[in-house]
């Protein structure tokens, strides 16, 4: 009696698993024929991302598949969900699926360095977007990223157009653990000291500078400590939309948001609505498709024979409310 | 019925003691067969079957480039081919171990000497990009590569290794794991003391060892710390246990989150790549062609069989876990068996975490996320039950694979990662249900 249902439990498992592959394998094939269908199939790119719950790796994962395929290779794309091993465990997986490129979004900018040295120990071309890896042990042909110290730049000229004429007093809500966020507070000091410093200019003056970690809950708690101190602060800079949206609540609460105007970056769906509905004045945006088309280029001249350049930066632009009005992708969602 | 009883009772041991053992082949065959492919071959015989398959169809009198990628087995290759073709008295108009613009540059030389290319003799690899159609005159249509042959590529050697090397981490964590489960306990602070242990033994080798020029033996003094601080972790949640009855959920729960605090301060939230290179071949190398940490893997596992089943020490393990008070009373020291058991699942955490981070060449506080949870999945999918006293070592060792090889396989067919998710929890739930309906089947 025991013995059979075990059998039974057992037999269970092993359906459910098969029919999990089942379905994958109808799954696979199929893409595979759309990209032949195109092209006679040229290989597989893989692509493990930092993780695919953010949008802006979704954008670059399908931007990558899209322009790949338009040049017969195909992307298996898979989440790293920011765990290192898991990511090195995946380019193993790569390396023996024989895969003709890797693309990465590092999970730790040293800690993957073994696992990219073993793709090149195997001939395998590693390409980087977005987060740049710093060591010297593995090699990327190339990396493409957006330029932030640009971004940062632009989101200066923004604020000394806001605050040029009147002056007032600026907080930055940064990320200073992450290199492309240190590079946007850079950007952004470089245009308003350089405002500060002509003769008779109103002051921007920077009154706070504080760690909202890229996130929004962080970003709330340190906007909220901010009004405490600076009851008289005109604007916010905050390094992405995360932390620019929890800033936005804590103005909200404290009755502040018409007196204190914000500034974000990114341009990610969630922060283009807010500028849309004027919570947030700007962002100097970031082109994720843009990083994923350019990366797949990158790949299709290297099989070509060309050298693709060290590092590839995608300038940023501002986008106000004006441009959202314009853009087709929120006019869908309101659509819908 | 009294007749068929004996019968039965065989089939159940039997069923127990290689059910899972069975699972794990089954799956093997069965994703062999989902995983079937064409495989190219490789080396010097690849090359030298394509040179003759260039001569066999042009003749000897023909002018042939060789291009390969830089791997040793495509240098094997080309060795192979100019060699063969040398033999038979073919021109080389060169040969490439290199990059497509090397190759590139290879075939622009050649033609500015004026040398002409009938052929090209490429890999699997190689005869795929794009670089030939450049050419005016040469084209993809030139190149000669060796004919595939069908192959599972789950069954292939490399991957096979690459399945044991990924699931050995958890494994090991998985011994100590099975013992505290064995007691009726559990430890979540595993995956922490991983970051930990990462943290610890770089930083002594960074601050006391020497850096990047640590000696050996620095460099092992460095480990040690990093599995000693561990073991001391766990000693703390034995403890907390013991002394003070607190639940061992709780206890290793707090455990974890100070740890990761601990390891994120120690290391100020960076990752620490002043390490030797002797660090990196702990986990990184291998010997006699099998990789370290499966070596280490399979030793640990053979002392955990023998401790458990053949000691004292073992048999107290289980006593605890089948009924604490019973064991009491009939004379078994209950706190020091709990006390050694907590303490050597913090140990062998650490000795994993050395091992993952020296397989990554960096001491990185961010490692070990959510280990606790695999390791526990191994444990249960290898038979052992949550409520104490049952359980075998083997069997945690074939849990811990058959979660590694269904994980490759799924990576191997492309399955979305989301979708893995859901498999995966699928058969944590299965393997549970099998447990709960033998102990229903067995008290009933």
């Amino acid at each position: 009696m025991t013995f059979s249902r075990s059998c039974f439990c057992v037999c269970s498992l092993l359906v459910l698993f098969t029919a999990g592959c089942a379905e994958s394998k109808n799954g696979s094939p199929e893409t595979g024929n759309d990209a032949k269908a195109a092209t006679a199939s040229k290989g597989t790119i893989g692509f493990s991302a930092l993780t695919l719950t953010n949008p802006f790796f979704k954008t670059i994962a399908e931007s990558l598949t899209e322009e790949a395929a338009k040049h017969g290779y195909e992307v298996v794309v898979v989440s790293g969900d920011q765990d290192v091993k898991k990511q090195s465990d995946q380019i193993d997986d790569f390396i023996i699926k024989g895969v003709k490129a890797i693309v990465l979004n590092p999970c730790d900018s040293r800690s993957i360095g073994q696992a990219i040295k073993k793709a090149n120990d195997a001939g395998i071309p590693v390409f980087t977007n977005d987060i740049k890896y710093d060591g010297d042990e593995g090699v990327v042909e190339c990396h493409i990223a957006t330029d932030n110290l640009q971004g940062g730049r632009l989101a200066g000229e923004a604020m000394v157009k806001l605050l040029g004429a009147s002056g007032g007093k600026v907080l930055i809500v940064d990320y200073p653990d992450v290199e492309s966020c240190q590079l946007r507070t850079k950007g952004f000091h470089e245009i308003v000291d350089a405002h500060n410093a002509k003769d008779g200019a109103a002051q921007i003056e920077v009154v706070a500078t504080l760690n909202g970690k890229g996130a929004r809950d962080a970003g709330y708690a340190v906007t909220k400590d901010a009004i405490v101190g600076n009851g008289d602060l005109s604007a916010v800079f905050a390094i992405n939309d995360p932390s620019a949206l929890g800033a936005r609540t804590a103005l909200e609460e404290a009755g502040k948001q018409d007196q204190v105007t914000i500034i974000g970056f990114d341009g990610a769906p969630a922060g283009k609505k807010a500028i849309l509905e004027g919570k947030i004045l700007c962002d100097p945006i970031q082109f994720p498709d843009q990083m994923g088309a350019k990366t797949a280029q990158m790949i299709v001249n290297y099989f070509n024979g060309e050298e693709p350049p060290k590092e590839i930066l995608i300038p940023s632009a501002l986008y106000y409310k004006a441009d959202a009005e314009q853009d087709p992708e929120l006019q869908e969602k309101s659509a819908e | 019925m009294d007749a068929t009883a004996p019968k039965t009772q065989l089939g159940k041991n039997l069923f127990n003691d290689y059910g899972m053992v069975f699972v794990l082949l089954l799956l093997v065959v069965v994703l062999s067969a989902l995983t079937l492919k064409e495989q190219s071959p490789e080396g010097e015989e690849a090359g030298r079957i394509v040179a003759e398959r260039i001569i066999a169809e042009q003749g000897a009198n023909v002018s042939v480039m060789v291009v390969a990628e830089s791997t040793p087995v495509d240098e094997a290759f080309v060795r192979g081919a100019v060699a063969a073709l040398e033999t038979a008295g073919a021109t080389i108009a060169g040969s490439v171990n290199g990059k497509p613009t090397d190759a590139r540059v290879a075939i622009e030389k050649a033609l500015a000497e004026g040398k002409t290319i009938d052929a090209v003799a490429a890999t699997g690899d190689t005869v795929e990009w794009t670089i030939y159609d450049r050419f005016d005159g040469i084209g993809s249509d030139k190149c000669v590569s060796p004919v595939p042959y069908t192959w599972p590529t789950f069954a292939k050697l490399d991957n096979l290794l690459s399945v044991a090397n990924q699931t050995a981490i958890y494994a090991i964590i998985a011994i100590g794991m099975t013992m505290v489960i064995i007691t009726a306990g559990i430890d979540l602070s595993v995956g922490s003391l991983v970051a930990l242990a990462s943290v610890t033994a770089a930083i002594a080798i960074r601050d006391f060892g020497g850096g990047e020029n640590a000696s050996m033996a620095m460099m092992l003094a460095g480990c040690t710390a990093g599995i000693i601080v561990c073991g001391l972790a766990g000693l703390f949640n034995g403890a907390m246990i013991t002394r003070f009855g607190i639940p061992p959920f709780i206890a290793t729960l707090a455990m974890m989150m100070m740890a990761k605090g601990l390891s994120l301060r120690l290391a100020v939230g960076e990752s620490i790549s002043e390490v030797p290179d002797s660090f990196k071949w702990i986990g990184g190398g291998t010997t006699l062609g099998l990789p370290n940490p499966v070596i280490l893997m399979i030793v640990l596992y053979a002392v955990a069989h023998f401790v458990m089943s053949s000691t004292i020490f073992g048999r107290y393990v289980y006593a605890v876990g089948g009924n604490a008070e019973a064991a009491r009373l009939s004379g078994v020291a209950v706190k020091p068996v709990t006390l050694t058991v907590y303490t050597l699942c913090g140990a062998l955490a650490g000795l994993g975490g050395i091992v993952q981070s020296s397989k990554l060449g960096t001491g990185d506080p961010k490692l070990g996320l959510m280990y606790e949870l695999d390791v526990i999945a191994a444990v249960v999918v290898g038979g052992t039950s949550l409520m104490g006293g049952e359980g075998r070592i083997f069997g945690t060792l074939i849990g811990a694979f058959i979660i590694a090889v269904i994980k490759n396989g799924m990576n191997l067919m492309d399955v979305g990662s989301y979708d893995q998710q859901i498999v995966l929890g699928a058969v944590v739930l299965v393997a549970v249900l099998v447990d709960t309906i033998k102990r229903k089947g067995g008290r009933g």
